[in-house]
């Protein structure tokens, strides 16, 4: 913690605009380390603003009479309280490095900042994560991956203590029984790969199986085998069947494909992307879901996103969506739509991107965006007709390449619609897939939307949706290559 | 000039004039100095007026968010042409503020009007002081020399009044919550 009679010093030498470039780093640390201290700079510059403001619709006075008081005093905290803290803080780590404990685990990796340090050994301390991706190996050989939030304790090599959060595990056979304990229940594992999900607002533990067979056993003693492809939520009392939600867990096959450096440098590469996109006077809309105050409407729960620190909206329940109003009563010759999805599994009949409210033959043009059971990507456009000769079956444009749901990773999708050419162009992961051709095209309508779901009839998105943008013009193959790359969580 | 583009030049003067006290709040909060905002707002809105007739929006909310993409691009591209004279915030940084202060969009335009009542409070010198300082084109160092004091000395004083202003906003904001 900086002083706030330093950073006052600082702010001031800022604003001048004669800062040293030494100054104007200190600040900046001080404002990334202390968020508390953003609103008070905020209100500081704003307040100079307000002050020219004023100043400028001020009859100008020439010789203004001044007195201008000399006394002004700058504290500083005294040298003796400085040394004090820091005697306390190595005091502090070097009681932590030296305490004996036993060692159950071992911190192996880690994506993006965090608490704990790969090599850190884990005895039986809780340990109370708020950031990053722990990946972990226990004594006897599981790997398990840990994502934040999350608390969690070893109470032996073969026994971790789930507070909340969500733990996925890989099991070999030097590891069989190895159990993950909930305040409901607890799943111990005969040789498999298991993921569980224990709320932190206090709801039902879930346990999801992807391989193998598992034994959830609840409080009162009731055992039920698992097996892979299924799920179950541990209620206190019994249990229920859930479905399955590969998308829930990263698991550590896809632990190992996660950028492990530089998360802070990926970031900054999809800043620049989207930063230009929002200057774009085509944009209609670009959700990225890390502004509190830019959440969209609707029924949903924000869930870490592509890569730790960043968020992103979770569909779980029938019925959940997120609710937008965009577009305007406006036609649009030109439509790009794009966005990284991670989904649980396929539904049927589909799994909705983006639907407008309704679908009105009096209303040609309106966007239908989704994933179907039958693993392609379609965007049909209400009154729009194939062109003669096309190779689709079902009446609407679809992609070629399976959109598969692939243990639950992102996967980026986009579309690309221009009704004077009368195309419909589709992108997954960046590549060109395939080109559909309408003989009747509309231009796209959009207006009063839902994301995951179709107001009409309750359709399901599983899992979850990250930057979802919605463009009037056309997308090239290689903006399309350049946003993939730049929103690539894997390498 | 056709009836058209009359209409299209009323639309976005409508959108400007509604958008342009939070779009100037915004800017201020990317750039160090008044006189940096004030340049790169220039910019911004040079770009909103060329770029208007391929705009996709139509609510003044939509025009706020393509204002301010446009601007943060500008505040960015600014801080990259500054030469290594002028030290600025990393991109990391003009994002992090640029995100802050959109969320606090409503906060800041209500300091802003509080502002007004704090002002009548200041002391009549230190009202003359902001006036002199604040105004367009004002250079402290002759202000100084004219008054026989330090150039220091005033920057000094004028931060106390801008701190005070702070707390005195926080306050008149706090009442209006009552």
């Amino acid at each position: 913690m900086t002083s706030d009679d330093q950073k006052s010093i600082w702010m001031e030498e800022y604003v001048r605009g004669s800062a040293s470039a030494e100054t104007v780093a200190k600040l900046e640390e001080a404002l990334r380390e202390e968020p508390d201290f953003r609103e008070p700079f905020l209100e500081y510059l704003n307040v100079d603003l307000a002050l020219s403001l004023e100043a400028a619709f001020t009859p100008k006075k020439e010789d203004a009479p001044l007195s201008i008081q000399r006394r002004y005093r700058v504290k500083s905290l005294t040298i003796t309280s400085i040394a004090a803290v820091l005697a306390l803080l190595l005091i502090g780590t070097w009681w932590f490095t030296n305490h004996e404990s036993p060692t159950f685990a071992t911190v192996t990796n880690r994506v993006g900042a965090g608490e704990l340090e790969p090599g850190t050994n884990l005895g039986e301390e809780r340990v109370d994560l708020s950031r990053g991706i722990l990946e972990i190996k226990s004594a006897r050989g599981a790997h398990i991956v840990v994502e934040a939030p999350a608390a969690f304790q070893f109470e032996s090599d073969q026994q971790l203590r789930l507070f909340y959060g969500k733990v996925a595990a890989n099991v070999p056979e030097s590891a069989h029984g190895f159990s993950v304990l909930t305040s409901t229940g607890k799943a111990i594992d005969l040789g498999t790969e298991f993921g569980v999900d224990v709320p932190q607002d206090g709801g039902d533990a879930e346990i999801h199986v992807f391989e193998g067979e598992v034994i959830a056993q609840a409080q009162n003693g009731n055992r039920k085998n698992i097996l892979g492809g299924e799920a179950f939520s541990l209620h206190k009392e019994n249990g229920g069947e859930r479905e399955l939600r590969s998308a829930a867990f990263v698991l550590p096959d896809e632990f190992a494909l996660l950028h492990v450096d530089g998360a802070e440098q990926l970031r900054s590469k999809s800043d620049a992307v989207l930063t230009t996109l929002r200057s774009d006077p085509a944009l209609i809309r670009l959700l990225d879901f890390e502004s509190e105050a830019d959440l969209p409407e609707g029924q949903y729960r924000i869930v870490q996103g592509r890569w730790p620190g960043l968020r992103a909206p979770e569909f779980v329940e029938t019925g959940d969506h997120i609710k937008l109003d965009v577009g305007g009563n406006r036609d649009l010759p030109q439509l790009t739509l794009a966005a990284w999805i991670r989904l649980d599994r396929l539904g049927a009949p589909y799994q909705s991107l983006l639907h407008t409210d309704g679908w009105d033959q009096s209303n040609p043009g309106q966007v239908h965006w989704m994933v179907t059971h039958h693993t392609t990507m379609r965007l049909a456009l209400s009154g729009n007709t194939l062109a003669a000769g096309s190779s689709e079956t079902q009446g609407y444009p679809d992609s070629i390449t399976p959109v598969l749901p692939d243990k639950g990773r992102w996967v980026h999708l986009a579309t690309v619609y221009d009704s004077d050419k009368r195309t419909v162009r589709f992108y997954i992961n960046g590549e060109f897939d395939s080109e559909s051709r309408q003989d009747v095209a509309h231009p796209a309508r959009l207006g009063p939307s839902e994301i995951g779901n179709w107001d009409l009839r309750d359709r399901k998105l599983s899992g979850r949706i990250d930057e979802l943008i919605l463009l009037a013009r056309i997308m090239s193959d290689t903006e399309l290559r350049e946003l993939y790359e730049a929103g690539n969580p894997y390498r | 000039m056709t009836s058209i583009e009359e209409t299209s030049n009323d639309h976005f003067l409508r959108l400007f004039t509604t958008t342009e006290p939070a779009l100037r709040g915004f800017v201020r909060s990317l750039v160090p100095t008044t006189t940096d905002a004030d340049d790169v707002l220039q910019e911004v809105a040079i770009t909103l007026w060329k770029k208007y007739s391929e705009f996709a929006g139509d609510s003044e909310e939509d025009f706020r968010r393509w204002a301010f993409g446009v601007a943060k691009f500008k505040a960015l591209s600014w801080r990259r042409d500054q030469g290594r004279d002028q030290h600025v915030f990393s991109d990391d940084m003009t994002n992090l503020l640029a995100e802050d202060s959109e969320s606090n969009l409503g906060k800041l335009a209500a300091q802003r009007t509080a502002l007004k009542v704090c002002l009548d409070k200041l002391s009549p010198e230190q009202k003359s002081l902001v006036e002199v300082a604040y105004a367009p084109g004002a250079k402290i160092e002759q202000i100084a020399q004219s008054l026989g004091r330090t150039a220091m000395a005033l920057y000094k004083q004028l931060h106390r009044i801008r701190n005070s202003l702070v707390e005195c906003t926080r306050t008149e904001i706090r009442k209006e919550d009552w």
